[in-house]
């Protein structure tokens, strides 16, 4: 009998924990509507194109864009970024009524869900904004995984993708026509940094040849970061020799066995790619371990306030770094205008994940000004021809067939100061200071 | 020989972190026969309450054990008393508990998702990248108090289990619950405190991992797989069993860089794990883990 209540009780009470954990991502941040009744988008999406007249009268009363975003889980910080990033895209649009299609102006609007960092949900939102939504364009969520996933949705319903959320190559092998991608690859960021490395040896201040630590997060970011490395010492003609080349799982606890192999090797630099919680806790064993090397670099991981916390200017100084955008960039023409309007719409500087996001908005806006319709083919065809003024290096954003339609642009390349900040080093014609090599804190021992 | 030795302070070092991690998990499996999923979530909690106590508070890491420790255990309590307790017991309670308590540990993980957002948090002290040097080999000073504690943890808990009266009980109910009713002992209450005690330990780890580690809301999920197949390599004989599992896991893993790629060393773990269910179930060290 007693057996019997308990089960009852402990069977309620389970339904009960798991009705409320089931529920408690998607409630954060997600606020998802109601499939919107958005006027003249099914039609928009099944017409055939015809003259810029006919596509005039085709055109919604408004036109809707669907994206997902991990506003809750593991990525959720970053998420959050991209989130302002769209919102303010979306915002600076319609300050003038919305886009100029065609001879009308059409107001915009963002339809975001969240996605909670997880790849099922994230594919099947952005099936549901394909299908019962029916937006006419779809924004990227963010990270690789997610990314990866979802593009499959967009590929298999036809309709235009942009995303500044995914960057490995993988994503744009598959040979895919409807998904577009501003983030340059890794193996770029990569080639970026050794294009400095190999500045500084020219200049006499690293070794020749020099001996490369690789230590690469076994992900598909990773990888690509370990080809451009690979590629480039090949390249080299015995400049650099790769004496270490490892690969470590996400989230590792222990890198101490990792990095005492790296230390018996010898190496001159030490070039890592992994995540920002990697980053920490390997860099705080590499400095209690009293390691040091001419460069060292973290990919894409450098100047992060977190890390800066966690491990104090000190314990970050002359770290590397390689990024797609920086706000040091924004000291003229579209890039001001972009900094300055996020940091009046939320009062702190943007980091790049803020920049691409609002370059991606900004190059789906774009190509369906070009295309005079959203008609999903046309915009498709004015995203593949694209050639936009950006605020990315290079200045211009481009989505080139042969590379999948991912963009490719240089890297600029920080370097942490021991007072705390990261300029600009590389390309001189973005520096904001001089990058220094070796690495002085080995000369202190 | 430098890298050898390097290695092996790494292991034992590990071991000491690895063991902190599964001595909750090990004690709790051995009494109530129940697996903690929940021991995860415990463990991100710890983390979360020593970085606030550090954070708001200026509470040193260490100096926040009196405070952590007893909080997790009234946690685990009123998780005993608010739902372990009625779930059936043995066999029949398996596939339950597990349930409950991933539910219950996804819950703890979205309310630290809803309260400190998914950024990765660190704490740093004076002391968080000092290192002593001992024959040429540094040892990280952080390490080392990890490691101390996790010895000192494994002293206090043999103690406990062997020479109290409380900890005979204890072992009493994990052989024979029904006869120890017969003879007075307070089966609910050793189960409520056993449970706690484990949940203070999950509670401790995590104190010691936010000295050592990033973390998350999603942190615990490798503590968690590491402890369970240190619970299973020690066997449930004893704590020391638990010790000795970890020191078994943490060699395996450090020492297979030497032999395999970097990213393999978390797999070795759970090879070994497959390997002695299937040659020996009752752990290297202890009593049967499956029967």
């Amino acid at each position: 009998m007693l057996t019997r209540k308990r089960q009852r009780i402990s069977g309620a009470a389970l339904l009960s924990l798991l009705l409320l954990s089931a529920c408690a991502p998607g409630q954060q941040g997600s606020e998802p509507e109601e499939p919107a009744a958005t006027a003249g988008s099914e039609a928009a999406g099944s017409e055939a194109p015809g003259s810029e007249a006919d596509v005039a009268a085709d055109l919604p009363d408004e036109i809707v864009v669907g994206a997902t975003l991990p506003l809750t889980g593991e990525e959720s910080r970053i998420g959050g970024f991209y989130k302002e990033g769209y919102e303010l895209a979306f915002e600076l649009e319609n300050e003038d009524g919305g886009l100029e299609v065609g001879d009308q102006t059409v107001p915009i609007r963002l339809e975001l869900l969240d996605d909670t960092t997880n790849q099922a949900t994230a594919v099947s939102l952005a099936e549901r904004l394909i299908t019962q939504n029916g937006v006419n364009a779809l924004l990227g969520t963010y990270s690789t995984s997610l990314v990866e996933a979802q593009s499959t949705a967009a590929e298999q319903n036809q309709i235009p993708y942009v995303n500044g959320g995914g960057a490995a190559t993988s994503i744009y092998a598959r040979g895919y026509q409807w998904v577009f991608g501003n983030l340059a690859p890794i193996e770029l960021l990569a080639e970026t940094e050794m294009t400095w490395i190999e500045e500084q040896q020219e200049a006499g201040n690293l070794p020749t040849p020099a001996k490369i630590a690789v230590v690469w997060e076994n992900t598909s970011h990773g990888k690509d970061f370990q080809k451009g490395i690979t590629d480039f010492v090949e390249a080299s003609e015995g400049d650099y020799e790769i004496v270490v080349d490892e690969s470590f799982e996400l989230n590792g606890r222990d890198f101490s066995a990792l990095l005492s192999e790296v230390r018996a090797s010898g190496a001159d630099l030490f070039m890592v790619d992994a995540h920002l919680p990697d980053y920490i806790t390997m860099q705080r064993q590499y400095t209690t371990a009293g390691m040091c090397h001419d460069v060292i670099t973290y990919g894409a991981r450098g100047p992060e306030a977190d890390a800066r916390e966690a491990l104090g200017d000190e314990g970050v100084a002359y770290i590397l770094s390689a990024v797609w955008w920086n706000a040091q960039l924004g000291a003229e023409g579209i890039n001001k205008e972009f900094v300055d309007a996020f940091t009046a719409k939320y009062d702190k500087e943007p980091e790049w994940y803020h920049a691409v996001s609002y370059e991606a908005a900004r190059a789906l806006f774009t190509a369906i000004q070009e295309a005079g319709s959203v008609e999903p083919e046309a915009v498709r065809d004015a995203l593949a021809a694209l050639e936009m003024e950006s605020l990315l290096p290079g200045g211009t954003l481009t989505f080139p067939e042969e590379a999948g339609f991912q963009a490719q642009y240089p890297f600029v390349v920080q370097q942490n100061t021991p007072e705390g900040e990261s300029p600009i080093i590389y390309p001189e014609d973005a520096a904001t200071g001089e990058g220094v090599a070796p690495n002085p804190n080995c000369a202190e021992g | 020989m430098d890298q050898f030795l390097s290695l092996v302070v790494s292991a034992v070092l590990l071991a000491g972190l690895y063991a902190a991690m599964a001595y909750g998990l090990g004690l709790i499996y051995g009494v109530l026969r129940i697996v903690n999923l929940a021991h995860g979530g415990v463990i991100m909690a710890g983390a979360y309450t020593t970085w606030v106590l550090f954070t708001r508070f200026g509470i040193d890491p260490y100096l926040a054990i009196p405070i952590v420790v007893p909080l997790a255990f009234l946690f685990g309590v009123a998780l005993y008393k608010g739902l372990v307790r009625f779930l059936p017991r043995g066999a029949a309670g398996g596939v339950q508990s597990l349930l409950l308590l991933f539910g219950v540990w996804l819950v703890m993980q979205n309310v630290a998702y809803l309260l400190f957002s998914g950024n990765d948090q660190a704490i740093r002290t004076s002391y968080s990248t000092r290192g002593l040097s001992l024959l040429g080999v540094i040892i990280p000073l952080n390490r080392l108090v990890v490691f101390v504690i996790g010895l000192l943890t494994l002293a206090v808990l043999h103690v406990l289990l062997t020479r109290t009266y409380f900890g005979k009980a204890i072992r009493a109910v994990a052989q024979n619950p029904d006869s120890c009713t017969l003879v007075g002992i307070d089966v609910e209450r050793i189960y409520t405190v056993t449970f706690a005690l484990g949940t203070a330990l999950a509670g401790l780890a995590g104190l010691l991992l936010s000295t050592l580690f990033a973390f998350n809301p999603s942190a615990g999920a490798v503590e968690l797989l590491k402890s369970f197949v240190i619970v299973v390599l020690g066997g449930l004989g004893s704590v020391v069993g638990i010790a000795l599992g970890a020191l078994v896991l943490a060699t395996v893993e450090v020492f297979s860089i030497l032999v395999l790629p970097s990213f393999l060393t978390s797999a070795v773990g759970f090879v070994l794990l497959v390997l002695v269910l299937v040659f020996r179930p009752g752990g290297l060290f202890g009593q049967r883990v499956l029967s």
